[in-house]
């Protein structure tokens, strides 16, 4: 591991709004080829701790550094090509275009297409292959053709996931891919992310306890800004601190789904 | 492939119509069809250049006049000096307006777009403000309050003296402004600006700089704004600061939406429409601009798409519309339209004569009462009945056969809607959430 | 001196008129999020209907029912048309705002002619308040500013005393909760913009019969107070009322300053060499005094788009 640098590598990462701290001092290593999930209570900073990472919010202390070479302050776009690309958690697509032209969009970023202006987009085999093969993917051929706004929700989130892929990114950011899916939709999201992100380092977001086990590697604990533990998920779940500080601190978590209430059934190995 | 481009597979033999009878006709067509011709085209690519910032990428600009009247300053300063000896091919002057267009337009462009929404409409806003307070004060550049002129100068064996000379110019330039404007939609860059209007922070993920991708879409249209003005002023040789004033911005913006701004070629639709009816009618009415007020109102109410969008709408599920059926529905529609339309134009028109000016004499004359007028044709009555009984009754009929073929349209479009569609239903931005509005004329 | 005392007393009398119109504006913005494109035509009826008045029913009568009747266009404006294509989102309200500007200023063409109508204030209010060096200061000047000044002090009371003023604040920061709370928002937008256009119709009415009365003064007066609603920060009132003294003071003094961008380089020894440009070098603050306000509001806009007091950018 210390031969060549993490691929995502956090280092006393801080971000306060105002006065009010919400992330205090993270520190986070993950490996290339690693998925990793960062679960914690609702509140806790899961999704600002992505932002930040991602180049939505600035820092307000420490760094971040993607294969050895740091990334705070860079804009997201800038940030994006250096390989790191994310999902949102409320569906984030362009409605008003084709599921194909949203992919396409993205594929078009990773030929450096950004001012392309003198030729038919329709004529560029390369970048409309690679749509179809992404499309082909994330299994949505059959609505290529639909605007993306009259998908259903899974589908639009599965076609959140293929824009993720488009860039070509090799470090993959999820912000709750399953949230809001019924059970057998979960399943299918869970095979479909295990697929498209083979070989990608993927760092996600996750309340689903089922999910986090059956995908991923290590899991980070985050509570109240801080990262309580880091560990696989068998013995996360085992760790006395945790199920302290989710049924302890926030009894009022009721989603069935959460951590809080699945570890006891699910969870225990 | 998707919303404000999406021909069907008729619209080039259609645009090839068009083309060839703006090409054939107008040698036949008396003088002043002809100007209006010419005023036809610049507007209509002007109102295609404007489109290109409002309709494909989302940024409603209220200050366009700004790029126009630059392209139309530059174009003069150029052609005078062809005047004073510079050899330069009079047919390539609207250079000199894209390239002031698009010079000016990136830099406005760049501080606009650092703001979006209301915010960004109001730094538009105050850029055209800022040059419509400035040129007349500002002699060298805009030649004060008098403005600039200058002569077309001929070239090549042609004299640019008549104005069927300028149409064909002017026609040549539109034509292949048009063409790249359209070309501009398939390429990468275009299908970016759609992606832009839908979702701005998405487009940034992806790894674009967004900013950047703006500027570009601003300073492009800037650019064809500006190729707009040149024409305006080789046909006009003359400009002043009113170029700059908030009625021009103000009128593309009619044009545009009016037109429809989803449609590509809406906003040149509403442009000649309304180029064509001011020349037609601006002599018969003092109204015009009334009228047009109020059609724009009335189509942000009950047909946000425009007419573009209305007739996209019904492009697209031709295959499953039954004109049989709807046929009837939709004259009733007509006719109540046309009902309101008399009814609304005869209050307005007795109401214009009464309150104008040559009425005050009128009854100067008659020595004070209410002497009848004429309009129409006819006599009438200031205090009769009839005189404002009659377009209250062609108003109130027609609204009630607009509100009845409303129902049996609404109808009819509903089960078109829940039939299975004969091939990709949601193609337009009308297909989705706002169908209604747009697809029945209400 | 005389100069400075008349110009000062001037521009805080135009700040004070340019407020009550911006005073509406700058609500219906904060509460609605709609930049209301008509809203300069509220100030443009006021007058002309005040003027119809007058010579019906008399000065006084007709200086208290304006506002009245252009506060019900307002109602009826927000109620029939704004609520109906509220769905479409803002940029179709501002677009729609912009169509009914237009209409407005038709209308009143289509009644009253394209050229200025003499709307005139009462004989016994025409005479002058006090004498400076030599000039009198007419009374009627003062009666504007304190008419709005009146305004300005029931519209705060109104705002931070009564149990109304909470919930348009309440409904101005968080619609849905007020909603929630069992508050009528539907009611109260259409009430704030009735309000908002009674204002400007009341300010119309006043300065009608002093400033000329035509069918431009909707757009001439339209583009200041858009610059007054930016610069004071949109949806600030007090925001607006200091940038209405501010602009209002710059108008009126701007016309007696003869500097220039060359009488900067002057400073510096650059001053010849500057004039000898021309062109923008030598343009004097008051032959470009129109144009300054909006490079104020660019500037304001661009570096600090919440303006001088608002809280939202």
């Amino acid at each position: 591991m210390s031969a060549s640098p993490p691929a995502l590598e956090l280092v006393g990462v801080a971000k306060s709004f105002g006065a009010i701290p919400v992330v205090r001092g993270v520190d986070l290593q993950i490996p290339a080829g690693e998925r990793h999930a960062v679960i914690g209570p609702n509140g806790a900073g899961k999704s600002t701790l992505f932002n930040l990472v991602s180049g939505l919010f600035p820092l307000s202390g420490g760094d971040i550094r993607l294969r050895g070479r740091s990334i705070a302050g860079l804009p997201p776009h800038r940030i994006n090509r250096s390989g790191l690309a994310r999902s949102f958690q409320i569906t984030n697509i362009f409605h008003r275009l084709s599921v194909f032209e949203n992919l396409r969009i993205g594929v078009m970023a990773r030929h450096g297409l950004r001012f392309g202006l003198f030729r038919p987009v329709a004529r560029m085999r390369q970048v409309n292959e690679e749509a179809r093969a992404i499309l082909a993917l994330v299994r949505l051929e059959a609505r290529a053709e639909d605007l993306a706004g009259d998908l259903t929700y899974s589908e639009q989130r599965a076609l959140e996931i293929g824009m993720t892929l488009t860039t070509g990114a090799d470090v993959i950011l999820l912000d709750e891919p399953t949230a809001g899916m019924s059970r057998e939709e979960t399943d299918r999201a869970v095979e479909l992310i295990r697929e498209v992100t083979a070989g990608k380092t993927l760092l996600m977001v996750e309340h689903d306890m089922s999910v986090v086990f059956s995908l991923c590697d290590r899991v980070s604990v985050l509570v109240y800004g801080e990262i309580l533990a880091t560990d696989t998920p068998e013995r996360i779940s085992a760790n006395r601190a945790v199920q302290e500080a989710y049924l302890g601190e926030e009894p009022d978590e009721s989603s069935g789904r959460d951590f809080g209430q699945d570890s006891g059934g699910e969870a225990a190995p | 492939m998707s919303p404000p481009v999406s021909p069907s597979v008729r619209t080039p033999l259609l645009l090839a119509l068009v083309l060839a009878l703006l090409i054939g006709l107008p040698p036949f067509l008396d003088l002043g069809l002809q100007n209006a011709l010419v005023n036809v085209l610049i507007a209509g690519l002007f109102a295609l250049a404007f489109n290109l910032l409002v309709g494909q990428a989302g940024l409603l600009s209220f200050g366009h006049a700004a790029y126009f009247g630059i392209g139309a300053f530059a174009t003069l300063h150029l052609m005078r000096a062809v005047e004073d000896g510079l050899a330069f091919p009079t047919p390539l002057l609207p250079l000199a307006g894209a390239a002031a267009g698009l010079a000016v337009g990136a830099v406005a462009g760049f501080f606009a777009t650092l703001r979006s929404g209301v915010y960004f409409a109001l730094v538009t806003l105050a850029i055209a403000e800022l040059f419509h307070s400035l040129a007349p004060h500002w002699e060298g550049l805009f030649g004060g309050e008098a403005g600039l002129s200058s002569m077309r100068m001929p070239w090549g064996g042609l004299i640019f003296g008549s104005t069927l000379e300028v149409y064909y110019l002017a026609l040549g330039w539109v034509t292949l402004s048009v063409w790249l404007l359209w070309a501009y939609t398939r390429t990468p860059f275009g299908r970016l600006t759609l992606a832009l209007r839908d979702n701005e922070q998405r487009v940034r993920f992806l790894g674009y700089d967004a900013h950047a991708t703006k500027v570009i879409v601003f300073a492009i249209s800037a650019m064809f704004s500006g190729v707009a003005g040149a024409l305006q002023a080789i046909s006009n040789e003359t400009a002043n600061y009113s170029l700059f004033s908030a009625h021009v911005s103000a009128g593309v913006v009619l044009n545009t939406f009016v037109g429809g701004s989803t449609v590509f070629f809406g906003p040149a639709l509403g442009a000649a429409a309304f180029t064509l009816f001011d020349h037609l009618v601006s002599d018969l009415t003092r109204s015009w601009q009334l009228y047009q007020g109020l059609i724009f109102v009335l189509v942000m109410l009950f047909a946000p798409g425009g007419i573009g969008g209305i007739v996209q709408h019904h492009l697209r599920h031709r295959r499953q519309l039954d004109w049989s059926r709807l046929a009837g529905p939709y004259a009733l529609a007509g006719l109540g339209g046309a009902l309101v339309a008399a009814g609304m134009v005869f209050m307005i028109e007795s109401l214009s004569v009464l309150f104008g000016e040559g009425y005050a004499v009128l009854r100067r004359d008659a020595g004070g009462g209410h002497p009848p007028f004429e309009a129409f044709g006819a006599q009438w009555d200031p205090a009769g009945p009839l005189t404002w009984g009659l377009p209250l009754a062609l108003f109130l009929a027609g609204l009630f056969l607009i509100a009845r073929a409303r129902r049996d349209i609404a109808a009819l479009w509903e089960s078109v809607r829940s039939a299975p569609a004969g091939r990709p239903a949601g193609r337009g931005p009308e297909a989705s959430a706002r169908s209604a509005p747009s697809g029945s004329p209400s | 001196m005389e100069f400075a005392i008349i110009s000062a007393l001037n521009g805080v009398i135009y700040g004070l008129l340019l407020f009550m119109v911006s005073a509406g504006l700058t609500l219906i913005f904060g509460m609605m999020g709609v930049l209301n494109f008509a809203h300069a035509s509220f100030y443009m009826l006021g007058a002309y209907v005040a003027y119809t008045l007058s010579s019906l029913v008399g000065f006084w009568a007709g200086l208290l029912v304006a506002p009245l009747v252009v506060g019900l266009v307002g109602l009826l404006v927000e109620r029939y048309l704004l609520r109906r294509i509220h769905a479409f989102g803002h940029a179709h309200e501002l677009l729609l705002t912009f169509g009914l500007a237009l209409i407005f200023e038709e209308l009143v063409k289509l009644f009253y002619g394209d050229f200025p109508v003499n709307y005139q204030m009462p004989d016994n209010l025409r005479f002058a308040a006090f004498t400076v060096f030599g000039t009198d200061y007419p009374f009627y000047r003062l009666f504007i500013g304190g008419v709005a000044l009146a305004m300005f002090l029931v519209l705060y009371l109104l705002l931070s005393r009564t149990r109304i003023g909470i919930v348009v604040r309440a409904a101005e920061r968080l619609p849905s909760m007020a909603e929630a709370l069992g508050h009528n928002i539907p009611l109260v937008f259409m009430s704030v913009f009735g309000a908002g256009a009674a204002l400007a119709g009341l300010g119309g009415a006043v300065a009608g019969a002093f400033f000329p009365t035509n069918p431009n003064m909707a757009l001439e007066l339209g583009v200041i107070v858009f610059v007054v609603v930016v610069v004071g920060g949109l949806g600030s009132l007090k925001g607006s009322l200091v940038a209405s003294l501010l602009i209002g003071l710059f108008s009126s003094f701007a016309v007696g300053i003869d500097w220039s961008l060359a009488s900067l380089f002057d400073l510096v020894g650059l001053g010849p060499w500057a004039r000898s440009l021309g062109g923008l070098m030598t343009m004097t603050v008051s032959s470009i005094s129109g144009t300054i306000p909006f490079v104020l509001m660019l500037v304001v806009l661009l570096v600090r788009p919440a303006g001088l007091m608002g809280e939202r950018s």
